[in-house]
């Protein structure tokens, strides 16, 4: 059991909802992920350092609009000097209402959208689950 | 734009009021000019006259003269011709003042009365035929000269031959006759030589007072005409100049650039050194300076302007136009905020009225006293009223602007808040159902589906209600419409509908019954596709399984007919005319699909007017319905032939 516990993959949410981080958290854990939460951008990318997580679900609307993105281009930042390069690797994904929200349309873009996956809201756990296994195999 | 003054100079002001005696004077200095070199084409004749004269009353009449002084007088005339000519070339050249002229012209004048006695003296004296010839240098002095100056030339003719006359009388001076024209005694002759001289002496006053009188006539004759065409001239200015006013008005709609051409107008059109514009701010206590013209060192008023004190403010604000001639001396400026505006003179004040009230005040400056007169006063408070209804239409627009981008992002903030908790809810109802967060019974979990469907119902309307008001404020056409291919927006929508058509083993059909595939309308992606997906997917939802729904589309002469025509349950009449009401739903539709809205439609039309389009229906209860929407035709590919092309 302790061994089983050592070898759960790490996944972290960044979402200033907390209901929303409850819909992610649940099936994420009954998949057998050890997740954690932080409540807006300047946590989350404290608790990358700290935990040094497996997986990132970001949500992209938190305090500002694109409070999101400005996580997601910290992480993912090519910058040889970026604070955040150890974890560079990490891959994210992404909760968007903005299809809806606005005429806009994103997709993972390796310069200015550097995430791995967009997933609408509401999001189908299933979905989100089978996403996750994608990205973090074994 | 000035007047070409004589001598170079220009005069600046456009509408600088000249006086009738002011142009008259400068008449005489323009004419001096093209008179001088006149005179000296002239002389030319005249020295070879008196060469050839001399030659012929030589040699043909054997009339006994001085023929060496005679032929000695043409020549030097020549001679100090040639000069004149050479000198009068080189300041033309160099643009030389009308002072310079005038000496030449008087040394001219001297010359040749000095060359017209000698000869007057050496052909005879008071028996000389050439005394007439004094009559052509009192013409030519009356043109060159003012009548005064013809006056008193023809009486230094009078004394001139008179003189001679005396002289020669008296023995004082010797008597040089010709030979054998006249009897030689004549020259002693009293009653003759009184006989010459009175005639002479009226001939030379009487001339010089008409040739005087007609010239000066002429000369106001013409000053009239330069003023006449002055004024028209300055008329026509301010006509343009209003026009352009005109232009402003109608060119633009913002606010900034409607204050700032008309500044810039404004001064142009005055000659002004600088003009602004003061607003009454939102309280109507102060005037804001909201626009300036002209070069950054005249000290202009650039503070705001205390409406309720400021004397000049106060009159201008009651609706009159306000004329400083000299703006240190008036009592107008007592405010210590005019101490700084040392430079400025004149100042032009109007008030800009919109709807009645006043709203603010146009003023003209320039560094001359007395600049603005009368006309420049009429002339700026049309300036005023033009400017009054642009600055108010740019006002209006810019209020109706920033009220539509509140509700672009009144709208745009809505949607997310009323969309994230909905979204939430979704998502928390998922994770019982979807059991992870443990086993529920089959009862909890129908209760659950149940709340789903509403809580996505709930989703629905608010999207729905988001569009119809994005709709409204334009946030369809937030991106700015452009051409957009009709053909492309329905065979992406047909698309998107097959799949569903299939299931309820509908026929769905897209019939392009046009020449070219390149039909373009103004419109935008988005807002294309909305119109019709809401119309494919009603007609697929009403009709039932079996049936058939065909769209066509047809090129008229301006617009593009789309018809999306079902064998659907069809509308009840009584229906019709609320089909396109928010909410509004037919009660057979609501038979057969529980849960809508009742906003589709409403979106559609609304999204249709805003692409200047129109929507019809035709229905027959049981048979089927089909909508007609006509959209204004931006352009038209010439017709694609070619099987390749229909291909591709």
């Amino acid at each position: 059991m302790e061994e089983r516990e050592m070898t759960k993959k790490h996944i972290l949410i960044i979402d200033d909802d907390a209901d929303q981080r409850l819909t992610v958290r649940l099936p994420l854990e009954a998949a057998g992920y050890q997740v954690s939460e932080a409540k807006s951008s300047e946590e989350g990318l404290e608790l990358v350092k700290q935990l040094k997580p497996d997986l990132i679900v970001l949500d992209v609307m938190m305090d500002t609009a694109t409070a999101g993105f400005q996580v997601a281009l910290a992480l993912h930042s090519p910058d040889p000097k970026s604070e955040y390069k150890e974890y560079r690797n990490i891959p994210i994904i992404m909760l968007t209402a903005i299809h809806t929200t606005t005429p806009l349309r994103f997709a993972p873009d390796a310069d200015y959208l550097p995430v791995e996956v967009f997933l609408e809201k509401p999001v189908d756990p299933e979905v989100l689950v089978a996403k996750v296994k994608e990205l973090l195999p074994n | 734009m000035g007047l070409p003054k004589p001598g170079g100079e220009t005069i600046d002001h456009p509408y600088l009021t000249v006086t009738q005696t002011e142009i008259s004077h400068n008449l005489v200095e323009a004419e001096l000019v093209a008179s001088v070199s006149w005179l000296i084409k002239l002389r030319w004749i005249a020295g070879a006259g008196v060469l050839l004269a001399t030659w012929i009353v030589r040699s043909l009449f054997q009339v006994g003269a001085p023929f060496a002084i005679l032929s000695g007088i043409g020549i030097a005339i020549l001679v100090y011709n040639t000069i004149f000519f050479l000198y009068e070339r080189r300041a033309k050249q160099r643009g030389a003042t009308t002072k310079e002229f005038r000496s030449l012209a008087i040394w001219q004048t001297a010359l040749d009365w000095i060359a017209m006695t000698l000869l007057f003296h050496y052909s005879g004296g008071v028996e000389s035929p050439a005394i007439w010839y004094f009559i052509f240098h009192i013409i030519i002095a009356a043109i060159f000269f003012s009548r005064g100056v013809a006056f008193l030339l023809s009486l230094l003719s009078i004394l001139l031959v008179g003189g001679t006359v005396l002289f020669e009388y008296l023995g004082w001076l010797p008597h040089r006759p010709l030979q054998n024209y006249l009897p030689v005694s004549l020259y002693r002759s009293p009653i003759y030589i009184l006989g010459v001289l009175s005639f002479f002496s009226t001939t030379a006053i009487f001339v010089a007072f008409l040739v005087g009188s007609i010239q000066e006539r002429l000369r106001r004759r013409e000053a009239e005409v330069i003023q006449l065409s002055e004024n028209l001239q300055r008329a026509t200015l301010r006509l343009q100049a209003i026009n352009e006013i005109f232009k402003v008005i109608s060119s633009t709609l913002d606010l900034k650039q409607v204050l700032e051409r008309l500044v810039g107008t404004t001064a142009q059109a005055m000659g002004a050194r600088a003009c602004s514009i003061h607003m009454l701010d939102k309280s109507g206590l102060y005037l804001e300076p909201v626009a300036t013209y002209g070069p950054s060192d005249v000290n202009i008023h650039k503070g705001a302007i205390d409406a309720l004190t400021h004397p000049l403010a106060k009159e201008a604000l009651s609706g009159k136009v306000v004329n400083i001639p000299s703006a240190p001396q008036s009592s107008l400026f007592q405010s210590p905020l005019e101490s700084s505006r040392e430079g400025i003179q004149s100042i032009l004040c109007a008030p800009l009225i919109g709807k009645g009230r006043p709203i603010g005040i146009l003023l003209a400056y320039h560094e001359e006293p007395s600049y603005f007169n009368k006309e420049d006063e009429e002339f700026i408070s049309a300036i005023a009223a033009q400017g009054s209804i642009a600055i108010e239409n740019a006002m209006a627009y810019q209020a109706m602007s920033e009220l539509d981008q509140m509700k672009s992002q009144f709208i745009h903030t809505a949607t997310h808040e009323l969309r994230s908790p909905v979204s939430v809810t979704r998502s928390l109802l998922r994770t019982i159902t979807a059991g992870y967060a443990g086993e529920i019974t089959a009862q909890q979990k129908e209760i659950l589906e149940r709340a789903t469907r509403r809580i996505e119902f709930l989703q629905k309307l608010i999207d729905d209600l988001l569009d119809l008001a994005a709709g409204k404020v334009g946030g369809f056409m937030a991106q700015g419409t452009q051409p957009v291919s009709v053909k492309e927006a329905i065979e992406k929508v047909v698309d998107r509908f097959k799949i569903p058509a299939q299931e309820k083993s509908i026929e769905l059909r897209f019939e392009w019954n046009c020449l070219s595939n390149g039909l373009y309308v103004k419109a935008t992606v988005e807002a294309l596709d909305r119109i019709f997906n809401n119309l494919i997917s009603n007609a697929i939802k009403y009709t039932p399984n079996g049936g058939q729904v065909v769209v066509t589309i047809e090129s008229l002469d301006r617009e593009v007919h789309i018809a999306i025509k079902d064998s659907g349950i069809g509308i009840p009449p009584e229906s019709l005319p609320h089909l396109f009401k928010e909410f509004y739903r037919a009660p057979n539709a609501k038979e057969i699909v529980a849960e809508g809205t009742g906003l589709g439609l409403a979106i559609t039309k609304d999204l249709i007017q805003q692409l200047n389009g129109r929507i019809t229906v035709e229905s027959q209860l049981g048979l089927g319905t089909t909508f007609h929407v006509f959209l204004p035709l931006a352009a038209v590919e010439a017709p694609t032939l070619s099987p390749m092309e229909e291909l591709r």
